[in-house]
């Protein structure tokens, strides 16, 4: 048997959550298939369930002082279909799972599942999104670089729970495709297994700012290299200057990613491959996004 | 196509499966069913030392190879009978049954799977066709692995290297391949009437009965097999489902049943048989006029640690490996290598595909490593009618496949395409060109399979097909209903037809090799023949029909000598690609195929054939890779193990051909397997083009064409085609 919560309101969801153990979940898509069992057996949870993802207060996606705020149990095809989306963080939903799954899967629950292949937080570290955690007793914002540390493993505490994602204003938060005359320039590359319904080998987010043609400002997060997405201040303080220069300094900057990406070998792909692919679509993001 | 009986009718399971309303075996229910669990082993190879049950509760039983009847054997009767329904005293290979835990509730099932000790003395495992050959561990066959060892011969191949100007030589391999089936395998065993009755999810319903009748010491006439509604199959359902069956019917005759087992997707995966991974090493003679006068291949196909079909898979492996050229001089040396893997048999090709992606990349590479047109070049060496077959036996059909190469040379704009694309500059399109054999290898359907069908008129006028040719998805219940129709022209839904039991239907053999119309059909359309006159006659007739062999075909099992197959299937693939310069990422952007399968006896159940056989082969060349760990399979669900969505391909082009054979229905061949075969070696051509490199391996995923592309950086900058030795002689 699996036992369940459903709170009527996030406070009653936050009582439980300070009095017990439980897991929180949303649109079940990687819970169910991490604890399944063979077919004809529910899964075995190692806690109860406390369900979030119909609680309104983590639903609403809205724009509040200019910063972006999207409930952490708005389903992904919401997240999609609004205007507001960034267009990084859009492109990334748009190839994550199958419309089925998208229309359950929330960005959340994917934040908070932590893995290192997460689509949605490879685009939400390169817009510098943080992540609103609620306590029956406090409520606080992180980065989420610094939510997440490590593969299934984040900041949250057994009594919080994430209630929203938040991005703030910046140059890479642009909403619309980019034509050549913008002074944003974006690119969000996917690497699959195959081309829908994938996991990531890889995936890049990258984004910069130009202007007196020059780069004044970027970011760029590289997924499924590292235990944790790579996103490196350092490194981007060099795509700065002009771009004669920075074509000088491309190699340097992909040596640089080079010593940051700590890929593995697994089922889907290869070490060797991911560092090499990794360090290409950083090439590929100064090569056609920002030198072309 | 312009012939009337290939314009389409709605498949006749079209509403139902689409409507989810078919019942397969988990839909069906038989009260007091209990549920089944196997025990594998833990390891690849070792003595067991201990196996010890835990205390079982009431209603729960272990079954093992002490359990099997007096009478009945551990051995599954295949082709062979080596693959034993349970592991005793030795394992073979990583999963292999121990024994069958039985129980109502799968929960508790898995909980007494845990408690059960376990040791087993290891022994080093051979896991590669190498390992095999070099008997790691020590010969876990025979003295020296080998399942079967055969060389044939054509003309004087030693005389020919020896007078050759230039000699080259060149290795394919090829990787292991799961059929992905979207209903994985389930049975139901129980008694009932005093028979063992068996409701399975299969290709072969008379393999089942024999396979489980050996085991349990039983003859035949108390073993019945009834087929359920089966969701596909690929070669996947032809032999493998023989050993569950055996395996369920040992514990229902030792514990009751009804015993209820439907393979959960993870372990279907990693334990039912593949597609054999392969090698093929070549040598290739030519003379001053640039022919190629010689070949010596020497091909290892890896059969894991049961021969099952290997033999015969290894034989039509054999048969295709000089492709669709006629070269005078020929020794082709074939091996079936015992490992310590999963048992490799039958899927969509047999064979075929592997030896046909080496036969093709041979002739381009020679093309190119000589500086010849590659299409000219493999056209100059085409067989035609009255050519000598590798088995020195004759085709004896006229050969249009010029007309099929103009055709996709001329819808894919090969040339124009081919002329624009730069040397390694991220283009490419590829040709192949193949041939598929129809139904059994030689005289398999004389003298094993001796196919037997009956069509009976019922007293209300309706026919009835009765035959133990079944329906996986690919549309026979629709094609063989349709000759009958056709011949008495009334409607097809008028043409009874049910799913087989062998009860009550006669064996017209087993629902593969591209046999199911070009010879049941054939059957079926000669007794149609002879019914007509009798249409208006009261009562019931039935009519009988039995295989007989076409007069003209010679063959000897022993040496492999005279004619392989008594018809073939013909095609030419071109396949475009782009390769994405960062991601190394295959796209596919055009695909044309055309066929000769004699003449389509439903345009669009051929076309079904086509784009599916398509997505497979391109899937099998592209992104299905099966990688072994310490002897498990590492990619083992439906998110790791990746077969084409409909977005990874692009739409297929395709042509018939009609070129109708005399012993076929109407005239048709074979269409199943020559529709998978000649994507990959298409494909692996354009990727070569792109990237500016040779490609000898499937699957060719982005990780291999990153290793392709560092090891050229590596060695050598040029991107002149040189990568085939070649020794000049002249």
């Amino acid at each position: 048997m699996v036992k369940w919560y459903r709170p009527g309101t996030l406070d009653e969801a936050l009582e439980i959550r300070a009095r017990e153990t439980v897991i929180p979940i949303a649109g079940a898509t990687d819970l169910y298939v991490r604890y399944r069992r063979r077919s004809g057996l529910a899964p075995e949870f190692s806690a109860p369930l406390l369900a979030v993802g119909h609680l309104t207060e983590l639903q609403g996606y809205s724009d509040e002082n200019g910063e972006l705020r999207i409930g952490a149990g708005v389903p992904y095809a919401d997240i999609l279909s609004d205007g507001r989306t960034p267009v990084l963080l859009a492109a990334a939903v748009r190839e994550l799972a199958a419309p089925a799954l998208r229309n359950v899967a929330t960005l959340g629950g994917n934040i908070c599942n932590a893995s290192p292949a997460a689509d949605a937080a490879c685009p939400l570290y390169a817009l510098d999104a943080r992540c609103e955690l609620r306590s029956a007793s406090r409520a606080r914002t992180l980065p989420i670089a610094e939510f997440i540390t490590g593969p299934g493993r984040t900041q949250i505490e057994p009594d919080e729970l994430l209630t929203a994602i938040i991005i703030p204003p910046g140059p890479g938060r642009v909403t619309a495709a980019i034509d050549d005359d913008a002074t944003t320039r974006v690119l969000y590359r996917k690497v699959g297994t195959r081309r829908a319904n994938a996991l990531s080998k890889l995936a890049i987010a990258a984004w910069a700012s130009l202007s007196g043609g020059g780069v004044e400002s970027v970011g760029v997060a590289i997924g499924a290299v590292a235990p944790t997405v790579v996103r490196s201040r350092e490194v981007e303080a060099d795509f700065v200057g002009s771009l004669e220069s920075l074509r000088e300094k491309t190699d340097a900057i992909l040596a640089a990613y080079g010593r940051l990406v700590a890929p593995i070998d697994d089922q889907r792909s290869t070490a060797e491959y991911r560092r090499e692919v990794a360090l290409n679509l950083v090439k590929q993001f100064i090569e056609q996004s920002l030198l072309a | 196509m312009s012939h009337t009986i290939s314009a389409p009718v709605e498949r006749l399971d079209a509403r139902e499966k689409s409507r989810g309303e078919a019942r397969y075996l988990a839909d069906l229910h038989f009260p007091g069913v209990r549920k089944c669990r196997f025990l594998r082993s833990p390891a690849a190879r070792g003595t067991v030392r201990v196996l010890q049950a835990p205390a079982l509760p009431e209603g729960y039983a272990f079954v093992c190879a002490a359990d099997i009847p007096t009478g009945g054997r551990n051995s599954v009767q295949m082709i062979t009978s080596d693959w034993r329904v349970f592991a005793d005293g030795d394992v073979r290979f990583l999963g292999e049954p121990l024994g069958l835990l039985v129980g109502p509730h799968a929960g508790v099932l898995e909980e007494l799977a845990k408690a059960f000790t376990i040791e087993i003395d290891e022994v080093e495992p051979a896991f590669t066709e190498e390992d095999g050959l070099a008997c790691v561990g020590g010969p876990s066959f025979g003295t020296d692995n080998l399942f079967a060892d055969h060389t044939i011969v054509k003309g004087s191949p030693e005389d020919a290297f020896e007078s050759a100007r230039l000699v080259v030589t060149d290795t394919f391999r090829t990787g292991v391949q799961e059929h992905v089936y979207m209903e994985p395998q389930s049975l139901v065993v129980l008694e009932e009437g005093g028979r063992l009755t068996i409701y399975i999810s299969t290709q072969c319903p008379f393999y089942v009965r024999e396979g489980v009748s050996s085991a349990v010491g039983r003859p035949v006439s108390e073993v019945v097999v009834k087929q359920t509604v089966t969701g596909g199959g690929f070669g996947g359902k032809e032999h493998y489902p023989d050993t569950l069956a055996a395996a369920l019917s040992v514990a229902v005759l030792a514990v009751g049943g009804p015993i209820e087992f439907v393979m959960e997707r993870g372990e279907d995966m990693l334990f039912s048989a593949k597609r054999h991974p392969s090698t093929v090493r070549y040598r290739a003679a030519l003379d001053e006029n640039n022919r190629v006068v010689a070949l010596d291949a020497d091909l290892t196909i890896n059969a894991g640690a049961y021969q099952s079909g290997s033999g015969v898979v290894l034989q039509r492996a054999m048969f295709s490996a000089a492709g669709v050229y006629d070269i005078p001089n020929v020794r082709i040396r074939g091996r079936a290598v015992c490992t310590n893997t999963v048992p490799n048999d039958a899927f969509r090709g047999f064979g075929a595909p592997q030896a046909l992606f080496a036969a093709e990349g041979l002739m381009t590479h020679i093309a190119r490593r000589i500086g010849v047109d590659e299409v000219d070049f493999r056209r100059s060496h085409l067989v035609t009618r009255g050519s000598i077959t590798v088995t020195n036996g004759t085709i004896r059909e006229e050969v249009i496949l010029p007309r099929i190469i103009d055709h996709v040379l001329d819808a894919s704009d090969y040339r124009g395409k081919d002329a624009a694309c730069k040397w390694g500059g991220g283009r490419g399109i590829g040709l192949s060109i193949f041939k598929h054999g129809s139904a059994f290898t030689g005289s398999g359907e004389r003298d094993i399979i001796k196919a037997e069908i009956r069509l009976r008129k019922h007293a209300d006028g309706r026919p009835e097909i009765i035959a133990s040719t079944v329906e996986i998805g690919q549309g026979a219940l629709t094609t063989l209903r349709k000759i009958v129709a056709t011949e008495l022209d009334i409607p097809v839904a008028d043409v009874l037809y049910h799913d087989a039991d062998t009860s009550r239907v006669p064996d017209s053999g087993p629902t593969c090799a591209s046999r199911s119309v070009a010879v049941v059909g054939y059957l079926i359309e000669q007794a149609a023949r002879r019914l007509k006159s009798r249409m208006n006659e009261p009562g019931e007739i039935e009519v009988v029909q039995r295989y007989e062999h076409p007069p003209e075909l010679v063959w000897d099992q022993e040496t492999y000598q005279g004619d392989a197959y008594p018809s073939y299937s013909w095609g030419a693939n071109v396949v475009e690609v782009e390769v994405d310069r960062y991601t190394h990422e295959v796209r596919v952007v055009g695909v044309w195929t055309a066929y000769d399968v004699g003449r389509a006896i439903d345009s669009i159940v051929v076309q079904g054939q086509i784009e599916g056989g398509a997505s497979q082969g391109l899937g099998y060349a592209t992104l299905e890779k099966m990688e072994l760990k310490d002897g498990r399979y590492q990619q083992v669900s439906m998110a790791d193990y990746m077969i084409p969505t409909s977005l990874d391909f692009p739409a297929i082009e395709s042509k018939l051909f009609d070129n109708p054979y005399p012993y076929g229905p109407s005239g048709a061949k074979g269409a199943g397997e020559v529709v998978f075969d000649g994507l990959a070696p298409a494909l692996a051509s354009a990727v070569e083009k792109a990237i500016g490199g040779p490609v000898h391996e499937l699957p060719v995923t982005p990780e291999r064409i990153a290793e392709l592309l560092r090891g050229r950086r590596e060695t050598d900058d040029s991107i002149r085609p040189e990568w085939i030795r070649a020794v000049d002689k002249g």
